[in-house]
């Protein structure tokens, strides 16, 4: 049975749920949301060899994309055992709009 | 690799080293123009050169770097750095007492951050995007202006057009979160429109000019008070509630920046209040809520937030109620909120230090 996942997911169903927990602790101070409920993350694949998540922003002239990344891959390390290396992907197409956002995303912002 | 980090590293203390500078002496120019400081023989020199340069120092040399650094960050493009190197190197030069070359070195900067901004909008063409163009380009007439020696009523307008409507870009950026739909860009794309207007026609005709600036000054802080997203982030907890607090504090002080810059023009003694409810109230108070995710990002040290924080940020907006307000009748009151108006800033940069060596020490 598949977990439901607020974004595409492939991968061993074991590390669904502590992988969404992870991302799920990375919060944009700015907008007091964290990036899962934002609608940032556009998938995560797990293969053998590698954890790729592809995860866009807001703002092509954001200057705390790396402090994100960062912090993903600071998240995603401690989801043990056995993730593979971390690689994480920043995608500008599809441009994210707010459709993307959570309903708790949504409702915090007064939709 | 190591060199490259050391390039890297290299790179940064230098521009720290050249904003420190440029921050320190747009503050004692400050503090020499409020009276504050009387320069005595040996200080002298560079201090009449500060305080006739403040507000090259704090808006070109401080906040015009530091703006430059954001934007190369964000691009990923070291070249961008040139805008910043330019603006940080003219700041020391006039400090050094060769003011052409500040002025040559500012419109080398803005001509460079008008491309990095390009570089912004080819990635993503969005009406915040094309705002932060329109911004550079804001910076790079006030930069011709300066270098082709026009007065401060000329100059300052797009000076502070630059600054703000930069930050009024990142809200309506922000503002997305809100979903508002496309009638809050078309009344925010007004009301920069009539800041931009009342900033050409300062040059030309001042009562007129200064009118339009004020009502776009207040335009904006309508804006701000009624779509920002710190409305919903105060009820937020930590980082996120002082950020927004800071933001809706800054909101207030350009609404009044706004009437006063209107005042001033009709002939009202009204120009400290109208440069600095708009320069500390509404920008510093906006650079103090981001500092604590900008630094991080730029000079990758990490931050640890506390409650803290508060206290410069309190210093900060009491200090410019008593310069303002009862400081406007009584200059050494004046001078008084003048010189807590630098501690609260001195103690910013405590706090941050201070918060830094906290993040250091809990990740040992």
């Amino acid at each position: 049975m598949q977990t439901h996942s607020p974004f595409p997911y492939e991968g061993p169903e074991a590390l669904h749920p502590p992988i969404v927990a992870a991302l799920a602790r990375v919060v944009d101070p700015e907008v007091a949301l964290n990036i899962v409920d934002v609608g940032l993350i556009y998938g995560v694949t797990v293969t053998d060899d590698r954890c790729r998540v592809y995860l866009t922003m807001t703002s092509a002239a954001c200057p705390v994309t790396d402090v994100i990344i960062e912090e993903v891959w600071d998240e995603l390390e401690r989801v043990t055992p056995g993730l593979p290396p971390i690689e994480v992907e920043l995608v500008w197409e599809p441009p994210w709009t707010p459709e993307r956002m959570s309903e708790k995303a949504r409702k915090f912002m007064g939709w | 690799m190591s060199a490259r980090v050391s390039v890297r590293t290299a790179l940064r203390v230098l521009v720290l080293l050249l904003v420190a500078s440029a921050l320190l002496g747009g503050i004692g120019g400050g503090l020499t123009r409020a009276g504050v400081f009387v320069p005595h023989t040996a200080d002298a020199e560079w201090l009449g050169r500060a305080a006739l340069g403040h507000a090259a120092l704090m808006m070109c040399g401080f906040l015009g770097t530091v703006i430059g650094v954001e934007r190369a960050v964000a691009i990923r493009r070291r070249a961008a750095l040139l805008a910043p190197l330019s603006s940080a190197a003219g700041a020391v030069c006039l400090l050094l007492g060769h003011p052409a070359w500040n002025s040559w070195l500012l419109v080398v900067a803005a001509a460079a951050f008008a491309a990095a901004s390009l570089v912004v909008v080819r990635r993503q063409r969005e009406a915040h995007t094309l705002l932060l163009l329109v911004a550079a380009l804001a910076w790079g007439v006030g930069n011709l202006l300066f270098a082709a020696g026009r007065e401060s009523g000329a100059v300052l307008p797009w000076w502070f057009a630059f600054l703000v409507v930069t930050i009024a870009a990142e809200r309506l950026e922000m503002a997305r979160l809100m979903h508002r739909g496309a009638a809050t860009r078309v009344l925010m794309v007004a009301a920069v429109c009539t800041l931009l207007a009342g900033a050409a026609l300062s040059a030309a005709t001042p009562p007129g000019g200064g009118l339009l600036y004020g009502a776009g000054l207040i335009l904006l802080a309508a804006w701000l008070g009624l779509f920002d997203i710190a409305r919903r982030t105060v009820f937020a907890h930590g980082l996120s509630r002082y950020m927004a607090l800071c933001l809706l504090g800054g909101y207030a002080w350009l609404a009044i920046a706004g009437v006063a810059w209107g005042a001033t023009a009709l002939g009202w003694p009204a120009r400290d209040a109208a440069l600095h409810a708009l320069g500390l109230g509404f920008i510093v108070s906006m650079v103090m809520g981001h500092a604590p995710v900008i630094l991080p990002a730029v000079t990758h040290v990490k931050l640890r937030f506390s409650g803290w924080f508060y206290v410069p940020l309190a210093a900060l907006h009491l200090s410019l109620v008593l310069r303002l307000g009862p400081g406007a009748f009584d200059p050494p009151l004046r001078a008084l909120g003048a010189a807590l108006n630098a501690m609260a800033i001195a103690l910013f940069a405590i706090t941050v230090a201070w918060a830094a060596r906290r993040a250091a020490s809990a990740q040992r």
